[in-house]
């Protein structure tokens, strides 16, 4: 890791009382949960106290990460940018998941802006638990009319919660803009050529500590002189934004490297800034000339959207801190929101759920035992199958260390002790009147195993969770008459 | 202020594997270099080898193969070699990996030695460089690897694969008898994949002739167990780890078993669009941590990551 401080210097600031009020054990271990972003300063509370102002200071610019943390939005819903440390997600993890945001063009009608702006704060696509959101609405002035850009503003604001993006290149626009909207907003952009414009606006009204200026140029120098100008003008919530050219993104690609790898190896803090990504520009780009996909499909918004997909994972994979799309297709974000999901797990932490015993879908005495494992993607996956299929079972939940079925029976995770223990602590042998427990197939190899441990009969089901339900359908009266036959004497 | 393009000065290289040979020397025409890198970055350091796709063809029709794929392929599934060269001609194939899957003794268990005049017809058939994988049986892989690379003799194809779980030293012993190179696959684990390398070469392989494959996981299925492995493995070898820098291969096929990509489900919109884009998002992930050979499937996939793929090297 570039960064050259240690637990050691945090805890030389703390009030080394071990009192244990922060969560922790010992000053020291805070300082490391500090230091690895698991904690925050405002849990001690002494630091809070006038006497440590100065070394809490200190501690916050200690820690602070070398790309800035930068957000917008209101009080109910931020959009956060930035704030990582390290070149590659495995030296760390990465934090704040790159937010999506939609354009839509204030020459549409009243109620088309409503719609759109409803459809893209209630999207969702929701994978292993976790809900996949897009994140805020980029109100762009197609119409360079200051009136319908206001309007536009007011709709969305009244409409939805959403983080609010002012898109346009002309500073009196967005003074109009800046005028009315309630929230903190990101205001894209400002270039080399109106760039003091922008400030002269943003100071007449002093709203510097109330927006978030997008800085663009293609040119990393100038990016740095530019921010330089916003810093020593009092404008500090800045993102920086190198150009998108679907067309060779290449080119983007070694830009948003660049200014990383300024910011986190060389720390250089100019550049110590989100960056921002337009895919959007790839979607206008397709419908226009050839892509890669051109030839495969008619519909040219399909094209499109798909180039814009491909072009979204291309920078989601190489520092894109945010981006603005135009398609909100299910079919289209799902890879997007996938890979930005992937890319933002914390590598430190195991993807596992709660093992235990989950009822699904009221089971009764006479209803199936089914045995899993507690990694959540696998977990999420089978209680959604079942649910989808109305399947009622017992389902066990083993503590495989969040591993998948056949990652811990390769691993030896998946056996007998680890389920006999499960059975105990759950109960579950006062819960139905058999013991008959189904194994997924990719377990099969460790059915003598928990037989022996367990006393359970072990049934070997079906590869895929979705199969689930057609196998009991057919098969569980039949598995469970047979048991019981052979366990009457 | 002033500002300097961030270049980074690295102590190794990632070693060039050659697949196919020219006439000149003997071989079938078409050849194919990967790896070569000296930077991460095409902006440190030209890039020499713009990645290669390799096209998944099957000795057998593949009926699980969902339907948006299987249309390029239905008329050309029951004869390998017109599947062949479908690929090269219709869709770009720079390579083709053939799958003897059917000499899995669960399916047809097939011979070797069937297995090995298929191979002969398929050089013939096409001029691309191959690669040559078995069914995944890990006692009859060795048999079949050995059998095609001896038909194969010089023409410099990739043998899939050699790993801790089969007779790796027949692999190798074919590669080096018969002019090969060896796919060393490990799982998603940098240590592993050096471990392998080390077998490999303590077996007498040369360490030129060794492309990695940290195995991909698909996109939502573990990728980013993948990012890490690859990222690591191109950042080592490029330090010096001469054990570790061998170019890099992915299962990028892997990503049409996701269910996001092949199910149908009304509410994720036509699954015609869903599979493509999902082995795009997977190869382009492994394109940008460092891989340089691709086995696909979709020739929607193939065509968008050679394009891109181009653009990194340009
Ligand atoms: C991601 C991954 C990893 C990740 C782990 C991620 C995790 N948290 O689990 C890491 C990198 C850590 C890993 C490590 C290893 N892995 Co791994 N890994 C995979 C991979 C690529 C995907 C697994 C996955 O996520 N599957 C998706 C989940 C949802 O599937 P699932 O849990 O099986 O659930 C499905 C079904 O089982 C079923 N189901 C679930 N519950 C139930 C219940 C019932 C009753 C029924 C009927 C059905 C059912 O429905 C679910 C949905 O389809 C697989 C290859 C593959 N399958 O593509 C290899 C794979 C499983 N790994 C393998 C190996 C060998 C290992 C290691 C042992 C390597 C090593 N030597 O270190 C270690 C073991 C680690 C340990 N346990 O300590 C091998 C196993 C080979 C074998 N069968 O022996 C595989 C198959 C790769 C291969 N082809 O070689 N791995
Ligand atoms: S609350 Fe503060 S003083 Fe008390 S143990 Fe935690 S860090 Fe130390």
């Amino acid at each position: 890791m570039p960064k050259k401080i240690s637990a050691m210097d945090i805890y030389k600031l703390l009030p080394k009382t071990n009192c244990k009020k922060c969560g922790y054990p010992s000053c020291m271990a805070f300082a490391t949960k500090l230091l690895e972003k698991e904690a925050t300063v405002d849990q001690c509370p002494i630091l809070n106290t006038p006497k440590f102002e100065k070394n809490k200071k200190k501690i916050i610019e200690m820690i602070s990460p070398p790309v800035k943390e930068v957000w917008f939005g209101n009080s109910e819903k931020r959009a956060v940018m930035g704030g990582d440390e390290v070149m590659y997600r495995y030296q760390l993890s990465f934090f704040n998941p790159t937010p999506i945001g939609i354009d839509i063009s204030d020459n549409l009608s009243e109620e088309e802006i409503k719609n759109k702006a409803k459809e893209i704060e209630n999207f969702v696509f929701e994978r292993t638990g976790e809900k996949l959101r897009l994140d805020f609405i980029v109100i762009r002035n197609a119409s360079k009319d200051a009136e319908k850009f206001k309007k536009a503003i007011e709709i969305v604001e009244k409409e939805t919660k959403m983080p609010i993006c002012l898109a346009s290149l002309d500073p009196n626009i967005i003074k109009e803009g800046l005028k009315v909207v309630k929230s903190k907003p990101m205001i894209y952009a400002a270039t080399k050529e109106t760039l003091n414009d922008f400030i002269r606006v943003i100071k007449e009204l002093k709203k510097e500590k109330d927006v978030v200026l997008v800085l663009s140029s293609n040119n990393v120098k100038e990016l740095k002189n530019m921010s330089a100008k916003c810093l020593a003008n009092g404008i500090e919530d800045l993102v920086l934004e190198p150009h998108t050219y679907p067309e060779n993104i290449a080119e983007t690609l070694d830009l948003n490297v660049m200014i990383r790898r300024s910011a986190i190896e060389r720390e250089d803090k100019y550049l110590g800034f989100p960056i921002l990504n337009l895919p959007i520009n790839a979607y206008y780009y397709a419908l226009k000339h050839e892509c890669p996909m051109s030839g495969f499909f008619d519909d040219k918004d399909v094209v499109a959207k798909m180039f814009e997909a491909t072009i979204a994972d291309a920078l989601l994979n190489r520092y894109a801190d945010a981006l603005i799309m135009h398609g909100t297709d299910i079919w289209e974000l799902m890879p997007v929101l996938t890979l930005r999901q992937c890319i933002y797990t914390d590598p430190r932490k195991p993807q596992a759920v709660e093992p235990g015993l989950y009822p699904i879908g009221n089971p009764d005495e006479n209803s199936p035992v089914i045995l899993t494992t507690n990694f959540s993607l696998t977990f999420y996956t089978v209680t959604g199958d079942f649910e989808k299929d109305n399947v009622r079972c017992w389902l066990l939940v083993m503590d495989t260390g969040g591993k998948a079925v056949d990652v811990s029976v390769a691993g030896g995770q998946y056996n007998g002790e680890n389920a006999k223990r499960l059975i105990e602590e759950t109960g579950i042998a006062e819960k139905v009147n058999h013991r008959v427990i189904i194994l997924p197939a990719l377990a099969a190899s460790t059915r003598g195993d928990i037989e022996d441990k367990t006393g359970w009969t072990c049934i070997v089901g079906t590869r895929d969770s979705s199969q689930v339900g057609d196998f009991l359908r057919k098969n569980w009266d039949k598995i469970l008459n047979e048991w019981r036959e052979k366990n009457r004497s | 202020l002033d500002w300097e393009p961030p270049i980074e000065k690295y102590k190794g290289y990632i070693r060039e594997v050659q697949f196919g040979k020219p006439k000149s020397e003997g071989g079938r025409g078409k050849v194919v270099k990967i790896g070569g890198q000296r930077a991460l970055y095409r902006f440190e350091d030209p890039q020499p080898n713009p990645p290669v796709v390799t096209f998944d063809i099957f000795d057998i029709p593949m009926p699980g193969l969902p339907k948006p794929i299987r249309q390029y392929f239905q008329d050309v599934m029951e004869d390998p070699c017109e599947w062949a060269r479908k690929c090269v001609k219709d869709f770009g194939a720079d390579m083709i990996t053939i799958h003897h899957i059917s000499t899995d003794p669960k399916i047809k268990d097939k011979s070797p030695k069937e297995a090995a005049k298929l191979m002969e017809d398929l050089l013939q058939a096409v001029d691309v460089p191959f690669v040559i994988g078995g069914s995944g049986n890990p006692q009859k892989d060795p048999l079949v690897l050995e059998a095609c690379a001896e038909v194969a003799e010089g023409d410099r194809c990739l043998l899939a694969s050699a790993n801790l779980e089969l007779d790796y030293k027949k692999v190798v012993d074919a590669a080096m008898k018969y002019d090969h190179n060896v796919l060393a696959w490990s799982i998603m684990d940098p240590n592993m994949a050096r471990d392998l390398n080390r077998k490999l070469i303590e077996a007498g392989l040369d360490p030129n002739r060794i492309v990695m494959d940290p195995t991909t996981c698909a996109l939502g299925y573990g990728i980013e167990f993948s990012i890490n492995a690859m990222t690591r493995l191109r950042l080592s070898g490029l330090k010096g780890d001469e054990v570790v820098n061998m170019p890099m291969s992915s299962g990028t096929t892997n990503a049409n078993g996701a269910r996001e990509a092949w199910m149908v489900n009304k509410e994720w919109g036509p699954r015609e669009y869903r599979l493509p884009l999902w082995e795009i998002t997977t190869g382009i992930t492994m394109m940008l941590c460092g891989v340089d050979l691709f086995m696909m499937l979709n020739p929607i996939a193939v065509k968008t990551l050679k394009e891109i793929g181009k653009t990194l090297t340009t």
